[in-house]
């Protein structure tokens, strides 16, 4: 069974991934915020017991359930509703706030130059927005395959689908995404 | 060992999710601090509704569970012993002790209830239209003739 520590321990490590997995999903800061929320009380209230092996699967699980629960609700909420969220997101895209990305760093990387830093977050705003180009089920397979480094099996299980629909996932995310960043002239 | 085109095509795809990844995970840690002060919050709030799993009661006495609308009388876990065979004992000896309080108790009120009725009926006053009733006249005419016969 997970102590309470274990339990905080995981959430942390897990939840700034989650973060921008649910943006790359929902385009939407707040709501990200919510489904990773969400997703974190929904599995200390009902799976806090469990032993700590078992969290990153349900916690995917339940990550993944809740961004599908966000877009039904939006569903049904643009069947009454113009979504000018729609129009408005992603104004800031591909912006890059300078100040932002030094106030992260860390003294090991002070040693990096204002160039090498605006193109490290320059490659890293490309990088997310193909990511977030690629079709929904690419998008999680992919990332649950090499950001969360899960194997094939495991994926397939959190996704709900074979073994063999994530390798094709995953084999299309990646010639998509690697011919969009050649195309830039990036190399990840 | 020799790899075959298929296998080093994965390699190559495995090795670009990796490196794809690696630069995911520079820019996630590199979040607004606003952002990632509500993910602690969030956390942490999370954590305070964790699921506990149900305390084990005494193993030492027999207990008592409920499940809807049953009930059972159960010893611990750990089997038969003489101090819960004692204990459960007590509690048995403990609850037919209750059961019969109670009956005396209920003995005792439906008792009264009788008698107050009867109390009543013997101090209320005879109405008049009671002579008038053939019954209660036959009633009264065995009830002198049995006190005349004594």
């Amino acid at each position: 069974m997970a102590t309470e520590q274990e339990l905080n321990d995981f959430l942390k490590s897990v939840e700034k991934r989650a973060f921008k997995r649910s943006v790359y999903h929902v385009r939407d800061d707040e709501a990200a915020l919510d489904i990773v929320q969400d997703s974190m009380m929904k599995l200390a209230e009902h799976y806090g017991d469990k032993p700590v092996a078992e969290l990153p699967m349900l916690f995917q699980r339940i990550l993944s359930n809740c961004t599908l629960d966000w877009f039904r609700r939006q569903k049904t909420r643009n069947a009454l509703f113009s979504n000018l969220g729609d129009f408005e997101s992603g104004t800031d895209e591909g912006e890059f706030d300078l100040l932002e990305t030094f106030s992260g760093i860390d003294e090991s990387e002070k040693v990096e130059s204002a160039e090498d830093s605006t193109r490290r977050a320059q490659i890293f705003h490309e990088i997310e927005d193909q990511i977030m180009l690629l079709p929904a089920r690419q998008r999680e397979a992919f990332l649950m395959r090499y950001w969360e480094d899960m194997d094939v099996a495991e994926t397939a299980a959190a996704m709900g689908c074979s073994e063999g629909s994530v390798k094709t996932h995953c084999s299309r995310a990646v010639q998509a995404l690697s011919a969009a960043l050649r195309a830039k002239g990036i190399q990840p | 060992m020799t790899h075959t085109p298929l296998h080093h095509a994965e390699i190559l795809q495995d090795r670009f999710g990796l490196k794809v990844a690696s630069r995911l995970s520079q820019g996630a840690a590199e979040l607004p601090h606003d952002l990632s002060e509500r993910l602690r919050v969030a956390r942490l709030q999370a954590v305070a509704q964790r699921k506990r799993a149900p305390v084990r009661q005494s193993r030492l006495a027999g207990s008592v569970s409920a499940d809807g609308s049953s009930a059972a009388l159960s010893f611990g876990d750990e089997g038969w012993s003489p101090w819960s065979g004692l204990a459960s004992a007590v509690s048995m000896l403990a609850l037919v002790a209750g059961l019969v309080f109670i009956n005396g108790i209920v003995n005792e009120d439906r008792a009264n209830e009788v008698a107050e009725v009867d109390a009543a009926l013997l101090t209320d006053d005879l109405p008049p239209a009671a002579y008038t009733d053939a019954g209660f006249i036959q009633y009264l005419k065995v009830s002198r003739h049995s006190t005349a016969s004594e």
